[in-house]
């Protein structure tokens, strides 16, 4: 009975959705199974365009781990896009103190790099909220302004491209770029990353004693005291993890994509990587499902823009009535459970 | 049968992960009627309750109500229909104060925007109609365990209940208090309600109710009149047996070793004094019992003990090191069993699985966490042999412990805490909410532990339990030691009752000994 209620829930979210993705078709005029068609056809009709969704799903997966780390132990951590801004701010400075290196060690060293730039970016917050009980939530989004905007002045200044007159960096030694793994298309190595990242978090929070630690504090911060767990520090470390694989999606965004730095180059991932640990219930194969989910999303919605006309942005109107109807999902079905008595007296 | 009840429960059935807590149970109350649920840990009590009162659906079975056959879908209807309950666990909100509590959920006066004053007002003189001294102003966090009992059934009462259900309503209350209780069901009696009341404590069973029902393993085993029974064949009928009597045998092990020593002991809270200082030494092979009042700073020693609050001044010896400043990881490594007052909150995470509840106490040591990595097989046979051994009731190790009933919670907690014999045991209220098997069980365990030579601390609220296991009695009072006591079966009890009212102890015992 339960579960018929779940999967109905579930196919009713579907309706809505497919719906929804109807009358804003129909709504810019366009052609509704010709919108559809162009779609599909954009996320499975090429190899390409299938890799486009690996490609975006890499960043959304990774940040989106971080986040759920996060999560989980009740760190709210809404900066991962600052924390992607200083793992790309990372690679390109590693890349220009150490441009000579081999791929082996500058790939790695790269990584390590990003991975604590945006450890450290959450980490400051982390302590905040740890010591003096200071919202993490506010800090870390206002911690994202200042790391965009700390980019911004390093892309005009010290890791400027002297050759060019935009602000961009020049172009990372080959070392550090990550090599492709499908040639022609933009698939690299970062997606590989991403994949071992989702193995490396299960094990870490659900096999390893780290982890069973913080998954403790989330669930109950004075049962965890009592037993012995430092709360507080465990409170940090979850900070640097959290932001820390934020960190490496954007390293593997320079790293992998831009092959430079530069301003915006992310269009929010670390925002979405927030829907992503949601969707994914903080549940690393289910983020990186999410994350999959939601590149696909995009990507086919550009596609449709292409091929029927239909404006890319309403991906993101159905992307947040997705979150909106899921989040909601339980409370509507106790609010329809009442109704329907109400009926029946 | 049926004619004159007001409440009639039959053939009820309630599966669980395909397991039966409840198998073909039936209860008939009468109006007027104190009606006691008695029952092992885990018979499903809690169940049959819950499922009158709306929260769980029933799978099979009929209700009648007032003579109409019902269904209650949530507790909202039960309420609608005047039926009341009171949980093993309360459920007030702990920033809201009293008054806002009771009302929390109606539609008083004015909605959206009661008058709270005439509210108020209503309740000032509900609490004093029943001789409860509590404002309806006051925070519910700024009671006591016993102070929010009390809101709980007032709560009730503002909604006109007709049949109030309390479960467990006495496993928190002081002897006083729970004599006040009673007064009150009294008083409800005569003004016709009826209650259910569940406890482990037949000599309150034989006390204040009329009727009997006893369940075992999900099923009824006998409904009796009170006056045509007694308390061998009430124990008879739940466990099946007669109960040992737990006997004390004189401490031979190292009578004059230290395992847990206090010295000038003081706590502050906000900056006032909250306990202490005191001095105790508790010796190896020995158990002191704390008697006091709740909230005389039982709270407080038991934390400064652990470590999860720092004492303003003052030592804390473990086996004779100084653990002021050790932090509670290395207290508990030092050897250091917890047995936690609070045991939702401070003992156990409600949303883990068992196995993952016993690893809170083992993560680190070396049989259960290898380089960092979880050995799982070995923390499920603990939990196995844990379940074996304390006769825990639960659907399997992988379920939430949330799913398993009080007494098997506590159950779990000693399990845990008394694994690995710890030379040094706080237990605070060790057999709350435990039934008669399982608290001589428990008794045994903790003067078996005694035997082998621990030193044990036990703060409970209840007397027979300080007489039956402690070497010597320490009587607290505004978080002072009034006096310590030998107990060679010569203490009076109306002495330690004084002490426990704070009057001054005798000339020649003096108020802080330090042994
Ligand atoms: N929500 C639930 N999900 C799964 N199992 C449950 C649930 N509630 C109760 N049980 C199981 O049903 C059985 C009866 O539980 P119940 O809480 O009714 O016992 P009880 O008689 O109240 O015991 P106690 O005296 O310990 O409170 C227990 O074995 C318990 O584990
Ligand atoms: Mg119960």
């Amino acid at each position: 009975m339960e579960r018929l209620k779940t999967a109905l829930s579930y196919i009713l979210i579907v309706v809505i959705i497919l719906s929804l993705a109807v009358v804003l078709i129909l709504s810019v005029g366009s052609d509704v199974p010709k919108s559809f068609m162009s779609f599909f056809r954009g996320i499975f009709g090429s190899l390409y365009g299938f890799s486009e969704v690996l490609v975006r799903a890499t960043p959304l997966i990774l940040a989106g781990l971080g986040v759920s780390i996060g999560f989980r132990t009740g760190f709210i951590n809404i900066g991962a896009e600052g924390q992607i801004y200083w793992g790309a701010i990372a690679v390109t400075t590693t890349a220009y103190l150490f441009p000579g290196l081999p791929a082996l060690i500058a790939i790695p060293l790269g990584i390590v790099a990003g991975f604590v730039a945006g450890g450290i970016w959450a980490l400051i917050p982390g302590y905040l909220k740890a010591r003096f009980g200071i919202s993490e939530v506010i800090n870390t989004i206002m911690f994202n302004y200042i790391a965009i905007n700390i980019l911004g002045i390093l892309v005009r200044t010290v890791l400027k491209d002297p050759e060019y007159p935009l602000p961009m960096s020049s172009k990372l030694p080959n070392g550090f770029i990550f090599p492709l793994l499908m040639y022609p298309t933009r698939l690299h190595l970062g997606f590989l990353i991403a994949l071992i990242a989702m193995v490396l978090v299960y094990v870490l929070m659900w096999k390893s004693s780290p982890g069973y630690k913080l998954r403790v504090v989330g669930l109950n911060q004075r049962a965890s005291l009592c037993s012995g767990i430092p709360v507080k520090k465990y409170i940090v470390f979850s900070s640097l993890l959290s932001g820390g694989f934020a960190g490496i999606a954007g390293v593997g965004e320079i790293a992998g994509i831009h092959y430079k730095l530069l301003e915006g180059f992310s269009p929010g991932f670390g925002y979405v990587a927030i829907i992503v640990a949601l969707l994914g219930k903080n549940n690393p194969f289910g983020v990186a499902a999410a994350g999959l989910g939601i590149a696909a999303l995009q990507v086919g919605s550009l596609s449709m823009q292409r091929q029927a006309g239909v404006p890319a942005s309403i991906s993101w109107i159905i992307m947040g009535s997705i979150v909106l109807l899921i989040l909601a999902r339980s409370t509507l079905l106790t609010f329809f459970a009442e109704k329907e008595k109400e009926k029946k007296v | 049968m049926s004619t004159n009840s007001i409440l009639l429960m039959k053939d009820i059935d309630k599966y669980f992960f395909g397991k039966a807590a409840n198998d073909k149970v039936s209860l008939e109350v009468k109006p007027g009627e104190i009606h006691a649920l008695l029952g092992e840990n885990g018979a499903g009590k809690t169940t049959l309750m819950n499922i009158l009162y709306g929260i769980y659906q029933r799978d099979g079975g009929r209700i009648t109500w007032k003579g109409e056959e019902i269904h209650f879908d949530s507790p909202r209807e039960a309420i609608d229909n005047r039926i009341g309950m009171v949980h093993q666990h309360f459920m007030l909100v702990p920033t809201l104060t009293v008054s806002q509590n009771i009302t929390l959920g109606l539609k008083s006066e004015g909605h959206p925007f009661p008058n709270r004053r005439s509210i108020d007002e209503k309740i000032r003189e509900l609490l004093s109609a029943y001789d409860v001294h509590i404002s309806p102003t006051d925070k519910v966090s700024s009671l006591s365990v016993g102070g929010e009992q009390w809101v709980e059934i007032i709560k009730l009462l503002y909604r006109n209940a007709e049949l109030l259900i309390l479960d467990e309503p006495t496993a928190v209350l002081t002897p006083q208090e729970t004599k006040r209780l009673f007064k009150v069901l009294e008083k409800l009696r005569q003004e016709g309600h009826s209650v259910i009341i569940i406890t482990h404590r037949i000599p309150e069973v034989l006390e204040i109710t009329d009727r009997v029902t006893i369940l075992r393993d999900g099923r009824n085993v006998a409904t009796v009149h009170t006056s045509e029974t007694g308390s061998v064949e009430l124990s008879h009928y739940m466990i099946g047996r007669e109960l040992k009597t737990i006997s004390r045998t004189p401490n031979t092990v190292c009578p004059h070793e230290e395992g847990l020593g206090l010295d000038e002991l003081a706590v502050e809270e906000n900056g006032r004094n909250v306990l202490g200082p005191l001095s105790l030494s508790v010796r190896k092979g020995e158990m002191i019992g704390i008697a006091g009042v709740d909230g005389n700073g039982q709270k407080y020693l038991a934390e400064a003990v652990l470590g999860v609050r720092d004492c303003s001044a003052g030592k804390v010896r473990l086996l004779g090191g100084d653990a002021s400043s050790a932090s509670i990881q290395q207290r508990k490594d030092m050897g250091l069993g917890y047995i936690a007052e609070d045991r939702q909150n401070d003992a156990l995470i409600m949303d883990m699985d068992m196995r993952e509840n016993v690893l809170l106490r083992m993560y680190s040591k070396r049989e259960y966490v290898k380089s960092g990595f979880i050995k799982y097989a070995n923390v499920d046979e603990t939990a196995k042999e844990m379940i074996d051994t304390y006769n825990i009731k639960t659907a399997g190790i992988g379920k939430p412990v949330r799913y398993l009933s009080g007494g098997n919670q506590q159950k779990l907690i000693l399990a845990r805490e008394l694994a690995g014999s710890p030379p040094v045991i706080i237990a605070f209220h060790p057999t709350r909410g435990l039934d008669i098997g399982a608290t001589e069980f428990v008794r045994q365990k903790l003067l078996e532990r005694r035997a082998s030579g621990s030193s044990i601390l036990l703060i409970s609220a209840d007397l027979d339990e300080i007489f039956a296991l402690s070497d010597r009695i320490a009587v607290l009072f505004h978080g002072k030691i009034m006096a310590v006591l030998e107990n060679d079966g010569n203490v009076d009890v109306n002495y330690l009752g004084r002490l426990m009212a704070g009057e001054a102890a005798e000339s020649g015992s003096d108020s802080r000994r330090v042994e």
